[in-house]
């Protein structure tokens, strides 16, 4: 029996020490593929930084981030949680048909800055010739409602949308519910993995955006769609992570008119980038991801240009109307810090404002518009 | 640092417990004296300065009193209690409760004086009360002053205990403190025991610690009914298997280094009144509250009208103890009521309910009890009470349905481990095997039962370190202490 102690105290022992061991002396990973962020690494050692505490909060986060088979732990406490019947791991809900659905709920939703947002759209639309439109990409929830789990909750975008109406006059409300509601009865409009909407879900917001702007639309058989990817794991994978998780399909449109395209001053040929493919995240196919100003140009005696004040989900969208414009000019305010008021000088023809709805409601760079 | 850290758990504990083996014996207290050091100053590095000298400041007093007592001279004595007591509750009031008082005057007169806006130095509560249960000992006659300071340091300072408790008394780890030892059987005890509170910790209360945040954390007027007491069933359960979990460590890990530290929590929520509650519930305090207050202001010796005098003013430092802010009084208060209530005639009443009433009714008050405690803004705590007793608000909708279909498993597992079901559902077990497998039961059975709570408690390890690495919710919750 006193052996059965003594391996017991040897066991233990001994796997706490080499845990600590192995994270200090392992060599430090610098970025987390999966979870799209730089990892902590272990920090210098000063008086001052000691006194501060800041030495210590560094080491503590450090050695979390640089834990040996971080991924594994994280899947084992999933699996734990799933054990425990919750319907919702690390903010997102484990919804039907495997959709993961970020949580937002209606405390998350912040009215003020909502409407505070909504009243920079109109003040732009009011300030400027060129005709200016918003359109606010439904959440996932909203369309995927019967995907959530029973009774979970999730804010009132209904209620948004009619906030939307009042405020805005002279902007343009592009409601794309309808008809992406159409669509996702057929096809799939938002990834399983990821918080973006899927090729059919772009191209059901750019119908219903021709039909308001009176532009002859496309069918989607014309863009050629092509399958870029079948192993996509996104963003809401990397927060659950539960084993057993089927990738998600990845579509492109490759039917799109030749073009010059400027990433923050850097020209390429391709709206596309294939380098993404080989990483995690391949909704960074479309456009490398985000830039701060990325323009367009298909003609170069470019008469009727738009403007699209946007985040992420306009990567997929703007493709489809490349052949409507000479120029398309994308602006992401998170990193655009030049004068937007000097920007729409070029005369723009139209402006579109293009987000996620929640996104759009917490975003605090709207107010960049005006400066 | 906190114990559910994995720096805690994976760098400082191997490390101190591997020099702890290979240091000699006389060294030891030495070890974890400085080891201690490094433990707070690893979160309050500026603080350790008053820690430092209230060891110190206590270390002489203790032997100032023997001094005068081997003198005779009782007057000098007695002043140097009087200016050890003092003196401590300077050091706790200034940088516990200046704040408060200086808060409540500019509300009071309109005034508008600067708040000093001290962070509270971690653990000071504990540790002050346990230098002058030292102090106060060692004037009564109780134990003999202790003459080396190193191994006062290690008493005072002594990580297991430091931040959250229990109150070990001086006497009760007196002889431990230069005879103790270590063998196999009790450094497992001592580890098992730690792996146990850290499980309460890390896989129950600071999982259910977030649906306490969620639901507190959301708009209280469209709360309702059945979520407001799902919440504060919650919380009821958070801080219970937070602060026993936080006990359950320190006692684990004062027998990893050959020390008894007294038992803290009794499976409060068994009980079935008030009074059977608070002699359950943090009882290491409840005890310093009776030797060094209650009972020297008199207890319940000189008459009933005193006795209730004494027990408002142990109920209004019990309150204050917990947090500057008055609601932490008002929780206070809310104790004193019903124990004097039970103490007149509650308790003979009582003996003529069944058991589940006695059960219910002690449930209900201590949940209302905790929701006073969680929630420090008073308007906040007028809207959950609304809320829980239904004024104005509906009785259920559908985000309380979803948050009991989310959390429902969780909360059984709760409700079974806050009560002794497990633990004579294991006895049963094990009768049972006597009775059948007769043979194997004595041969094998203590092998047996070892593998199993060992295989038990190392996956409560894994288990928590997986949810510490995923970053889950983990509040400190005794900051305000």
């Amino acid at each position: 029996m006193k052996l059965y102690y003594r391996i017991y105290r040897f066991g233990i022992f001994g796997l706490l020490f080499i845990l600590g061991l192995s994270c200090v002396l392992m060599p430090q990973t610098a970025y987390s593929e999966n979870e799209n962020r730089y990892l902590d690494s272990f920090p210098k050692l000063t008086a001052e930084s000691i006194l501060s505490g800041e030495f210590q909060e560094s080491f503590e986060s450090a050695f979390s981030d640089q834990f040996s088979a971080r991924n594994t732990w994280m899947t084992g406490s999933s699996i734990l949680k799933k054990l425990e019947g919750f319907r919702e791991i690390s903010d997102v809900y484990l919804g039907s048909d495997d959709y993961y659905i970020t949580k937002v709920t209606q405390a998350d939703i912040d009215q003020k800055q909502f409407m505070q947002n909504l009243r920079y759209a109109e003040y732009l639309g009011a300030a400027d010739d060129a005709e200016c439109s918003l359109l606010l990409v439904p959440s996932a929830g909203v369309l995927l409602e019967n995907n959530l789990p029973k009774y979970a909750p999730y804010y009132n975008a209904g209620q948004m949308y009619s906030t939307a109406d009042t405020i805005l006059k002279k902007t343009k409300n592009i409601d794309v519910r309808t008809e992406m509601q159409e669509y996702a009865k057929q096809t799939q409009v938002y990834f399983r993995t990821d918080h973006h909407w899927t090729l059919s879900g772009a191209y059901a917001a750019y119908s219903t955006y021709c039909d308001v702007m009176e532009l002859g639309k496309h069918t989607y058989g014309y863009f050629s769609a092509k399958k870029i990817s079948e192993t996509f794991l996104g963003t809401m994978h990397s927060k659950v992570l539960l084993p057993g998780m089927d990738g998600d399909t990845v579509y492109a449109a490759t039917n799109v008119p030749q073009a010059k395209v400027v990433y923050d001053g850097e020209e390429k040929s391709t709206i596309y980038d294939v380098e993404k493919l080989t990483q995690k995240n391949k909704y960074e196919y479309f456009f490398g991801g985000n830039y701060a100003k990325v323009t367009i140009t298909m003609n170069k005696k470019a008469k009727n240009k738009l403007l699209v004040i946007k985040d992420s989900f306009a990567n997929s969208f703007v493709p489809f109307l490349m052949e409507d414009y000479d120029e398309i000019t994308m602006i992401d305010l998170r990193y655009y810090n030049d004068s937007v008021q000097e920007l729409l000088k070029e005369n723009y023809s139209q402006i579109l404002i293009l987000y996620e709805m929640s996104n759009f409601a917490g975003e605090q760079n709207i107010y960049k518009l005006t400066l | 640092m906190v114990f559910s850290s994995l720096v805690f758990l994976c760098a400082f504990l191997p490390c101190v417990l591997g020099l702890y083996v290979i240091c000699p014996g006389r060294f030891r207290n030495l070890l974890l004296l400085l080891a201690s050091l490094f433990f707070y100053a690893w979160g309050e590095p500026r603080y350790i300065l008053i820690m430092l000298f209230s060891t110190v400041f206590d270390y002489c007093n203790g032997r100032m009193i023997e001094y005068y007592d081997k003198q005779g001279r009782q007057k000098q004595k007695k002043r140097v209690l009087i200016l050890s007591i003092a003196g401590n509750l300077a050091i706790l009031c200034f940088f516990k409760y200046t704040d408060l008082l200086i808060l409540s005057w500019n509300q009071l007169t309109a005034s508008n004086l600067k708040l000093l806006g001290l962070a509270l130095p971690i653990g000071i509560s504990f540790y002050t009360f346990q230098t002058m249960s030292y102090t106060i000992d060692v004037y009564r006659g109780l134990v003999k002053p202790q003459h080396n300071i190193l191994s006062f340091g290690m008493y005072v300072c002594m990580f297991p205990q430091l931040i959250a408790g229990p109150i070990v008394q001086y006497q009760t780890i007196e002889d431990q403190i230069d005879n103790r030892f270590v063998t196999d059987i009790t450094w497992t005890e001592g580890m098992q025991r730690f792996l146990i509170g850290l499980g309460k910790k890390v896989l129950l209360a600071n999982q259910i610690g977030e649906l306490w945040s969620e639901i507190s954390g959301g708009d209280l007027g469209s709360l309702s009914t059945a979520g407001a007491w799902l919440g504060a069933a919650a919380y009821t359960f958070q801080i219970y298997f937070d602060f026993s979990g936080y006990s359950d460590m320190a006692i684990g890990l004062g027998k990893l280094f050959g020390f008894r530290f007294p038992e803290n929590f009794l499976y409060p929520y068994e009980s079935k009144s008030i009074s059977e509650f608070w002699c359950r519930w943090h009882i290491s305090l409840g005890s310093w509250f009776r030797q060094y207050v209650y009972y020297p202001l008199g207890g319940n010796r000189k008459g009933i009208q005193i006795q209730i005098i004494n027990l408002f003013i142990v109920w209004f430092l019990t309150g204050l103890w917990h947090g500057a802010s008055w609601n932490f009084v008002l929780w206070g208060m809310y104790y004193f009521v019903l124990l004097v209530l039970e103490k007149i005639f509650l308790r003979k009443e009582m003996q003529r309910w069944p058991g589940f009433v006695c059960h219910i009714y002690t449930k209900f008050f201590v949940i209302v009890g905790w929701v006073i405690f969680a929630l420090e803004d008073f308007g906040q705590m007028k809207s959950y009470l609304n809320a829980m007793f239904g004024v104005g608000h509906e009785f259920v909708n559908s985000d309380a349905i979803y948050l009991f279909k989310t959390y429902g498993i969780l909360l059984i597992i709760l409700i079974l481990a806050s009560t002794r079901i497990p633990k004579k559902g294991i006895r049963k077990l094990e009768e049972y095997i006597a009775k059948a497998e007769p043979e194997f039961a004595a041969k094998k059975g203590q092998k047996a039962k070892f593998i199993g709570y060992s295989l038990y408690t190392l996956l409560l390890l894994i288990l928590s370190i997986g949810l510490l690495i995923n970053g889950s919710y983990n509040p400190f919750l005794y900051f305000r202490f």
